[in-house]
């Protein structure tokens, strides 16, 4: 029994719930035999993968879904081994070259060379090309970037390439240039419900539709989170009642209970155990820069007027030198003792004009 | 014992003759050469009843006598009666300290050792296992001369080892004319390790009890064995020590002593040697020292000084006091040094001695006239601060610090007012700054960090950890982390990294002592009190933060998902999930990761006490790249790449594994005793 996720989820462009104007674009994009190079992005939980899978099997047919995990390992030019796992049909090869840390200009390279040598052997009856999907495009380096582009130009004839990112604001614009953007949006809160609804029918469930708003709005229009989330619901309470509380994520209610803790009080005593409350988030896996947007995005609640642009302001500053930086509670730390101070200098100020 | 001194003399001046004419050659029968036959003939025929053989004395320690004059400190027992004759002896080995007054280690510390030895000693007989102790200390803080003083006062015998000085030929010397020399009388010895031997040692000098001397009167059977020196395979393999040691705990009759000298540059012997939970098995009781203290030490010296003007008037210039002040300070706390310089310097006919010290002289008559009001404790933190300068140039040693001191300096900034300036001199800043106006440093940020022997990077990670308790408002803490911060983002860019380290570190260190508004006044600074130090957690949690980042891509590889929403969405709902299709693995990582308790205080993290001794972690550079690879299984970080620096950690338990909250009597001692140093010092003025 998998997840509810995995099991519900398209398989073909016809099927796809949303954006079907799109679906249809990417459906003739196939059919007229000239294929270009896709920079898919969108944010996380729209369904990009989703959409690239479905267009894979409207290719190649449904081949591409028996797919393999491989373990590749890579010799570099400096005798170095890397060591990344990669996903493969007979038609396609998915990797995160990001896996690989700082070698994942070597990664490209050596993978898309490898598939690009090998034809076709049917290429009468199959594409004469074989695709690659790149995945966390955005968090390449800028000399992966580079590379990746010399080696789409190398190799077009017998290889294209599926970019799939975020935003394309990391991506370099040579890259940018060479393929087809195509934005696959977030679903909007109607298209979650009706996918939850469609979902939970299948099942043999019955979800109230008050409920399925409600997931829909928690998620953020995730629609991953969303079918978590419902998914959750359903270990939590069934039948279902539309008011039911809707199960967050340990880290998320961790988190808030920190901003909690920073807003209540403003000492040194508490900046400490707000870093030992940091590192608690860290050990869970929970990445610096979520920390942060948790954080901002729970303490500005807290503020009103002039005080929330400043703390904007200064979270977009500490958050440059989180990206930029090696130790990431350096500058979550300096953030919340900012925080601390402005806000601590602020409620004092209210205080006086309070009593005056 | 014959034998063994000709054997002596024969090697010693197979050596002279060695040495010499390559000095010959090279200097041509100038000064120089005549001081190497002299002291090849002194070692060769002069005092053959006080000193076995120096090539005995050369073989013997070479690693820690390397500081030493070439015929260095041949033995503990030699007698002033003979020294007399000897113009060229070393002071140090003339003036041996002969009893507890005149040893310049701190008495609490000798009565601990004379204590911890009068039990074992009157216990041996009913107590049938052997008593180990370990005492350690930066080089010649007085650990081997307290154990002979104590042998001599409390009436034992003193066995030592020390490591044969070839495989074939291996001979022990000990002190007070006993002998143990295996390889003449056990020729089965030849060939064997080292290790073999140490051990057939233990047992020999376990077993037997010396011979009965005429003269011998009393205490004949109480004997305590020395170690100094270890076999190098036991740095190499301490396991091999430790078994050696289990089973002398579980034989032994008499006390071991072990002394080790502590250094700062992560060249951890003791550490390696007898770690803490072979300490706790064995039992072993671990004594440390602390450097010779100043006061201490101008005592000696001036002892030392004024016992070799009136014995040798004329020949000898006695440096005045403010020499021996220059002495003490630059020697920081090896007394040892301190001795050698001093006979150095005293020479009066050492024709660079005039220039090297006018200088000094000058500058430190300088700096007394600057401050004559000042008290007698902020006067010796002042040379501290100004030896830093002007270290003397004969026997000036690298002074170091250990990273609990360093950090307290910085912690602590302590500042001084101007009391010597005239009120309109006082340096002042503008009145729209007047918030940042502070109080002159004590301590120069940059010289701790370098005498820390720490990469700045890492002195801040210490810093971060401990900072938060030495500020009492939120604002100075928005600032101060805010240049810590900073100190980071400066070594962000890898090409320029090595150059903006040192800045990085500049900055982080300053900006604390800065931010620090609270410490502002030297009037207004005594009211922290003593803090405990802890060690960092950020290395521990990075690496746990990778481990599991990683460990969830391949767990959950077949869920096709990108790391980030694997660990922030999938992983956490799972956890809510009750499915049974996952392997135990899986299940595990979910239970462990995916789900946070709501308390309030996290249990996982525990506070590391930073010890007074304890080194740092290691090297931070070595480390890289090996890290790299074993935490990024699936990665290899480019040749040397400094941006991978974040996956430092691996290695890096040896240096902090101590468990951790365990007590440590010594240790807290030690914190007493800096505490009472500080508090003298407040006192003072």
């Amino acid at each position: 029994m998998s997840l509810w996720v995995d099991k519900y989820r398209p398989t073909s462009l016809a099927k796809l719930d949303y954006h079907k104007d799109q679906a249809n674009q990417l459906k003739n994009l196939v059919q007229c035999g000239d294929f270009p190079h896709l920079l898919v992005y969108g944010p996380s939980g729209a369904g990009k993968k989703t959409r690239i899978m479905c267009l894979l099997r409207e290719l190649y047919g449904a081949g591409v879904e028996k797919l393999r995990i491989e373990h590749q390992s890579i010799v570099a030019p400096s005798k170095k081994k890397i060591e990344i796992n990669t996903i493969a049909s007979n038609y396609h090869l998915e990797v995160n070259p990001s896996d690989a840390g700082n070698s994942d200009r070597v990664v490209i390279q050596e993978l898309i060379k490898t598939v690009a040598q090998s034809q076709q052997i049917q290429s009468s009856t199959q594409r004469e090309f074989k695709v690659v999907l790149l995945t966390e495009v955005d968090r390449l380096t800028k000399d992966a970037q580079h590379a990746l582009r010399r080696t789409m130009e190398k190799y077009m004839s017998t290889c294209r390439l599926i970019l799939c990112c975020n935003s394309t604001s990391k991506v370099i614009s040579p890259i940018r240039s060479r393929c087809l953007a195509v934005r696959v949006p977030l679903p909007s809160i109607e298209e979650v419900c009706s996918v939850l609804a469609g979902v939970c029918r299948k099942e043999g469930l019955l979800l109230p539709a008050e409920l399925a708003k409600h997931i829909a709005e928690k998620s953020g229009r995730n629609l991953r989170k969303a079918l978590l989330m419902c998914e959750a619901c359903r270990v939590q309470q069934y039948p279902f009642s539309a008011d039911q509380d809707i199960p967050e994520t340990d880290w998320e209610v961790y988190l808030r209970e920190t901003a909690n803790a920073i807003v209540s009080q403003q000492s040194p005593q508490r900046l400490l155990e707000v870093r030992a409350r940091l590192y608690e988030l860290l050990t869970h896996c929970i990445p610096p820069e979520i920390i942060m947007k948790g954080l901002v995005s729970e303490l500005l609640s807290n503020c009103d007027g002039h005080l929330k642009a400043e703390v904007a302001q200064m979270a977009a500053y500490y958050e440059h030198r989180l990206q930029m930086g090696n130790k990431a509670i350096y500058h979550l730390e300096a953030f919340v003792a900012k925080f601390m101070a402005i806000y601590k200098k602020f409620m004092e100020d209210g205080l006086d004009n309070f009593m005056f | 014992m014959s034998k063994l001194s000709l054997r002596g003399k024969a090697s010693s001046s197979k050596l002279s003759s060695w040495v010499q004419p390559s000095f010959g050659d090279l200097l041509g029968g100038s000064g120089l050469n005549s001081f190497s036959s002299t002291k090849g003939a002194l070692a060769a025929e002069s005092k053959p009843k006080t000193c076995p053989s120096s090539a005995d004395v050369s073989g013997k320690r070479p690693r820690k006598r390397k500081g030493d004059p070439p015929a260095s400190k041949p033995q503990f027992f030699s007698s002033r009666q003979t020294s007399q004759e000897d113009q060229d002896e070393p002071w140090v080995d003339v003036h041996v300290p002969q009893s507890q007054a005149e040893l310049a280690v701190h008495k609490k510390k000798v009565e601990e050792v004379e204590s911890w030895l009068r039990v074992q000693l009157d216990l041996r007989s009913e107590n049938k296992g052997g008593a180990v102790l370990l005492l350690t200390g930066p080089s010649g803080c007085g650990k081997t001369a307290t154990v002979h003083v104590l042998a001599k006062d409390l009436g034992f015998q003193i066995q030592e080892w020390s490591n044969p000085n070839t495989a074939s030929e291996y001979r022990t010397d000990d002190s007070f004319r006993q002998s143990f020399d295996p390889a003449s009388r056990f020729n089965s010895f030849h060939g064997s390790s080292q290790t073999g031997a140490f051990q057939e040692f233990l047992l020999r000098a376990n077993k037997y009890n010396r011979l009965q001397m005429t003269g011998d009167t009393q205490s004949q059977n109480r004997k305590a064995i020395l170690v100094e020196d270890f076999p190098n395979q036991f740095y190499r393999q301490p396991g091999c020590l430790h078994d050696i040691l289990r089973r002398f705990v579980k034989t032994g009759k008499c006390p071991l002593v072990f002394i080790v000298s502590d250094s700062l540059s992560g060249d951890t012997s003791s550490r390696l040697l007898f770690p803490k939970d072979i300490q706790q098995e064995l039992g072993i009781h671990h004594i440390s020292f602390n450097p010779v203290a100043p006061t201490s030490m101008m005592k000696v010296l001036s002892r030392i000084a004024s016992i070799e003007a009136s014995k040798n008037a004329g020949r000898i210039s006695v440096p005045d006091k403010t020499v021996l002040d220059q002495l003490c300070s630059g020697s920081s706390g090896d007394i040892r040094s301190a001795i050698n310089s001093l006979q150095f310097s005293s020479f009066t006919d050492n024709s660079l001695e005039k220039g090297l010290w006018a200088s000094k002289k000058g500058k430190s008559a300088a700096s007394a006239a600057k401050a004559p009001t000042r008290a007698r404790g902020r006067s010796r933190a002042t040379k501290s601060t100004d030896k830093l300068e002007d270290s003397p140039a004969i026997g000036g040693k690298d002074a170091s610090l250990f990273l609990f001191r360093a950090l307290g300096k910085i912690l602590y900034c302590k500042r001084e007012g101007y009391e010597g300036y005239e009120g309109s001199e006082v340096p002042k800043i503008p009145a729209h700054l007047a918030e940042h106006q502070r109080d002159r440093l004590l301590v120069d940020p940059e010289i701790v960090i370098e005498r820390s022997h720490m990469s700045g990077e890492f002195f801040n990670l210490y810093l971060h950890q401990n900072y938060l308790d030495f500020f009492s408002n939120v604002e100075d803490v928005a600032r101060a982390s805010e240049y810590l911060s900073d100190a980071d983002f400066f070594t962000a860019e890898w090409s320029s990294r090595s150059t903006m380290l040192q800045y990085g570190s500049s900055v982080a260190t300053r900006g604390l002592i800065h931010s620090n508004s609270s410490r502002a006044q030297a009037t207004s600074q005594s009211s922290v009190g003593f803090k405990p130090l802890h060690k960092p957690h950020w290395l521990q949690i990075n690496k746990t933060y990778r481990e599991n980042y990683l460990s969830a891509q391949s767990l959950f590889i077949n869920f096709c998902l990108a790391p980030i929403n694997l660990v922030t969405e999938l992983v956490p709902y799972l956890a809510k999930l009750s499915k049974t299709m996952r392997n135990p693995a899986q299940i595990a990582f979910i239970q462990d990761v995916g789900s946070l308790s709501l308390k309030r205080f996290p249990g996982r993290l525990k506070l590391e006490a930073l010890g007074d001794k304890d080194p740092g972690a290691l090297d931070f550079d070595s480390e890289n790249e090996d890290s790299t690879q074993t935490i990024k299984p699936g990665t290899s970080s480019s040749s040397g790449d400094p941006t991978a620096e974040p996956a430092l950690q691996s290695n890096q338990e040896p240096g902090t594994d101590l468990p951790a909250s365990q007590p440590q009597p010594t240790t807290t001692e030690a914190l007493l005793d800096e505490e009472e140093l500080l508090i003298e010092e407040y006192d003072s003025d």
